[in-house]
């Protein structure tokens, strides 16, 4: 469904609604999945939907109701189940505002034809350039190959009418040898960047690296971790940007800003216009995004917000509303860490004992206030010594305060996307001075 | 449809039509944050063809539009036909033409809307037990699902299904540290049933005790890191069940097919009848037939009949959790734990009801023996390798076990361990007396994720010399 079609499907929710005041989302979504195991694609999706959000307000009190069906029935059937709800709540606290008219453009690079074409057969061409790397080393591989073309058009009574399409694709693989296993991973817009032979070789060249690993002493090491690891734990920190968590004082910024929290050179922001992930320009309840940089050069400088959020505070809308109803709070769906000053290969140069991790596996809270996480290696952890990779070692687990270990670290210059499709961060690689694994395992 | 998935080739195709009604309320502080009524109707379509599955979905129900649904699954499993080895899919033998719905005591739609909000914002208003609650949380989850599959093979089959489930939670903040308290278990009671199952619940019985909990953890000394005895209350027993047991044992992450996200298993095919994965007091079986299973149905969304059918017993592993096509892999029957999230999801191998089987011991006798130990309820976080073997998890609460008696009530308790020495090490359950069906609601597997709804009854267990206090300087 295209933005013409969503805006005239928005606007017929908006003129059958009885509400004093109404939004409708409407969300187009078209999303392809190719996955393989032991070079056999064991699962082909291909899958369509449409779905209408309704806000309803009516006497200062709000419902909202969401139907995938598209006649005038079931969306008078939505909107009055909306009004239903509102009924029942409690007045709106301060006036419930829906977003107005505004003007913002989608980031370049967000929408790519080429993509939103592809089907399950190029699909599974990458999927056997990749396979083409397993049979030459004798491995077995693991992976998906995806993607997907969706749109949203939000419009609002009080004259809100914003639309964006956009595009993803990703891959990754994971490649497993005799004892060792490897991984490699691309995510973007363009399916045209999508190169089964270069993931194939790089998750290839990995699980040989890491043949034979051998066991090292849990405990406190130098550790550089790749953006496919790093990725994992910076999306730890998103919950701790709400202005939600904050104001509670669950966040670890809670009472900091204008102070010091990690090293001075460290800058975290969300930012949807970022050229490896370009993103909606407006946030769930129509608000333009800001380009925020939550922490710049180790400071805390602001929290975001959304419409509640922001009225609560007294602090600016930062645009980072999810889809109502939302007891989450804002968040941050475009977060990217801002690279460093060396190369991956000289942070490796420049460390005479550590550990260089791939990716990471199960990450979780121990301890949110003091952000300490724990969580596995897996597919490609190797010692380093002298500035030199030597070879496979054992996977580990981790229990670490990640704000502690941003406190003394280093960033590379490279950067990637990481996540796929549950959540989406920018980063370098990174290395911490200080990163404490706390046992070991048998592979 | 399955005429035009047969007439474009497939071997053999299968269409699930589910229509679901979802209601979410979430009371925060005294305000209603959320409310949301969600529907949600369309159709699922596999086709197998040259032994490979393709999956294709859609929310038009015109004749044109599922014919074209139905030719875009023909053309996935085509494409992975031709680009891969022998899948190895098969045509189901079974024909089953079936009605079924989950048993009702209430239908949640019979009780006003007003009534639902009310309990909430009640029971989150008793929270608020002493000043250090910054954040008081009650919310509420009710599903009705119909699904009506049918397959080119003739199998007619109509389910009703219910799902109802509430939680209260307090955090407490106060001089740097937060805390957090959940009502019932760690994140609430979920069951396959209807209002009974949010009365069960007991959420405005419970919810002052529950914030004083949340504000004396603040306050609380730290768990004690060591290797001591370990007693775990039933949700934190269901959980480790579900991480340790019951993902280890499917068998679509046994044969690789979950490798690159989800992750493998330690175990084997061979391990079946070999592997003493606990001590002999441990017995796990899946019942995907139990009254109040939060997954209970008759049939799974591969139309394979329900069953009941043992993973683990008296300590040795003796099956899995499969699907058609993998339990035939090694000449086993399917233990029916195929599951889709909803009709636009690809049915695949989930945990569904897993339950370990109660022991012999009143709950209050698990303490007797124990010199110096540690007793943990109510998880906080979970965290288990890819292969499912090196475990770490803490719980919300803990307290001190002293020659015997249950002491001080202790802060931030973790423990960890491997799976199968962990299991040997349990010597005791508690009896049926404090067995429940514990269900979770958010269980995360595969691509794209598909969140599953899960029971693991449990009771609360004893495990003798493990790692406490893990994560924090140990």
């Amino acid at each position: 469904m295209d933005a013409e079609e969503r805006r005239a499907l928005a606007a017929r929710v908006l003129e059958r609604s009885p509400a004093d005041a109404t939004e409708a989302i409407v969300s187009a979504t078209h999303r392809a999945l190719t996955r393989f195991t032991h070079e056999t694609i064991h699962q082909s999706v291909d899958i369509d939907d449409v779905v209408i959000r309704v806000r309803a307000i009516a006497g200062g009190r709000t419902g909202v109701a969401t139907t995938n069906a598209r006649d005038d029935r079931s969306i008078d059937d939505a909107l009055a189940r909306a009004l239903a709800l509102a009924a029942v709540s409690p007045p709106d606290e301060g006036e419930p505002v829906l977003a107005g008219p505004a003007s913002v453009a989608a980031p370049a690079g967000a929408h790519v034809a080429a993509t939103a074409r592809a089907g399950a057969r190029e699909r599974a061409g990458i999927a056997a350039r990749i396979f083409s790397h397993a049979d030459a080393y004798g491995y077995w591989s693991s992976g998906y190959v995806a993607t997907s073309a969706g749109g949203v058009t939000i419009a609002t009574t009080a004259g809100a009418d914003l639309s964006f399409d956009g595009t993803e694709c990703g891959a990754n693989v994971k490649m497993t040898a005799g004892d060792s296993t490897g991984f490699a991973e691309y995510h973007g817009t363009d399916v045209r960047g999508l190169d089964g032979d270069a993931l194939g070789a790089r998750a290839a060249a990995k699980a040989r690296a890491a043949a034979t690993p051998v066991a090292v002493d849990p405990g406190a090491w130098t550790v550089i971790l790749e953006p496919a690891a790093f990725g994992e734990l910076a999306v730890f920190l998103a919950d701790h940007f709400s202005a939600q968590a904050y104001d509670e004082g669950s966040s670890f910024l809670s009472g900091r800003l204008g102070e010091r929290v990690v090293g001075a050179n460290v800058t975290i922001r969300d930012d949807y216009a970022d050229a490896l992930h370009p993103d909606a320009p407006f946030d769930w309840e129509g608000t333009p995004k800001t380009r925020a940089a939550v922490i710049e050069n180790g400071i805390a400088r602001t929290v975001l917000t959304d419409g509640t959020w922001a009225r609560r505070l007294g602090r600016p809308n930062t645009g980072h509303a999810l889809p109502a109803p939302n007891a989450r709070g804002p968040y941050p769906s475009d977060l990217v860490v801002d690279p460093g000053t060396e190369s991956l290969d000289a942070l490796i140069a420049g460390t005479a004992r550590g550990l260089l991790v791939t990716r990471l596996w199960y990450v979780r809270v121990v301890d949110r206030r003091r952000t300490i996480l724990t969580g596995m290696t897996r597919d490609g952890t190797f010692l380093i010594e002298d500035g030199e990779v030597r070879g496979g070692v054992r996977n580990l687990r981790f229990n670490q305060s990640l704000t502690d270990a941003l406190a003394a670290c280093a960033f590379s210059t490279e950067r990637a996307r990481t996540g796929g499709y549950s959540y989406a961060t920018v980063v370098p690689a990174v290395k911490f001075d200080r990163f404490t694994f706390a046992s070991s395992t048998a592979y | 449809m399955l005429d035009t998935a047969l007439a474009r080739g497939a071997a053999y195709a299968d269409a699930r039509f589910e229509r679901s009604r979802s209601e979410r309320i979430d009371v925060r502080n005294g305000d209603v944050a959320g409310l949301n009524d969600a529907r949600s109707a369309g159709v699922g379509v596999r086709a197998l063809v040259r032994g490979a599955w393709g999956f294709a979905a859609g929310a038009r129900f015109d004749d044109a539009a599922l014919d074209a649904t139905a030719a875009r699954a023909v053309a996935a499993a085509r494409a992975a036909a031709d680009a891969g080895r022998d899948a190895g899919g098969t045509i189901p033998a079974e024909v089953y033409v079936d009605c079924y719905a989950t048993p009702v005591e209430r239908d949640p739609a019979t009780v006003p809307l007003g009534d639902r909000v009310a309990l909430l914002l009640e029971a989150e208003r008793a929270l608020h037990a002493a000043p250090t609650i910054a954040v008081g949380h009650a919310w509420l989850d009710l599903w009705r699902t119909h699904k009506e599959f049918y397959s080119s093979t003739g199998s007619r089959i109509e389910q009703t299904l219910y799902q109802s489930g509430s939680a209260i939670s307090a955090l407490a903040v106060g001089d740097g540290d937060a805390q957090t308290r959940v009502w019932p278990g760690d994140q609430g009671l979920y069951l396959g049933g209807g209002w009974e199952a949010i009365e069960l619940a007991a959420l405005r019985e419970n919810a002052a005790r529950i914030g004083e909990e949340a504000h004396r953890l603040l306050a609380a000394p730290q768990c004690p890191s060591g290797t001591l005895d370990l007693i775990l209350g039933g949700s934190q027993v269901s959980l480790q069940v579900h991480e340790s047991c019951g993902h280890a044992a499917e068998l679509d992450r046994i044969m690789g097919w979950e490798a690159n996200f989800s992750g493998t298993s330690f175990l084997d095919p061979a391990a079946r009848g070999t592997l003493r994965y606990g001590s002999p007091i441990v017995t796990i079986e899946i019942d995907n037939t139990m009254p109040r299973g939060f997954a209970t149905v008759a049939y799974d969304d591969e139309g394979t009949k329900s069953v009941r059918a043992d993973v683990i017993r008296d300590g040795m592993l003796v099956g899995f959790e499969s699907s058609r096509d993998t339990a035939g892999q090694i000449g086993a029957q399917s233990s029916s734990c195929v599951r889709a999230e909803s009709w636009e999801y690809v049915p695949m191998i989930r945990m569904c009801n897993l339950n370990l089987l109660p022991g012999n011991v009143p709950f209050e006798h698990l303490f007797d023996d124990v010199r110096d130990g540690v007793y943990m309820e109510s998880n906080r976080s979970w965290s288990i390798d890819d292969r499912r073997l090196n475990f770490q998890f803490g719980t919300q609460i803990g307290w001190e076990i002293k020659h015997g008696k249950r002491g001080r009530m202790l802060k931030n308790p973790t423990y960890g361990g491997v799976t199968p020495q962990f299991w040997n090490s349990c010597d005791a359950i508690a009896d049926r007396a404090s067995w429940f069906e514990w269900g979770t609601p958010n269980c995360g597997k595969g691509e794209p994720m598909q969140v599953g709804r899960t029971t693991q009854a449990a009771a609360p267990a004893r495990f003798r010399n493990v790692a406490v206090g893990v994560g924090y300087g140990r």
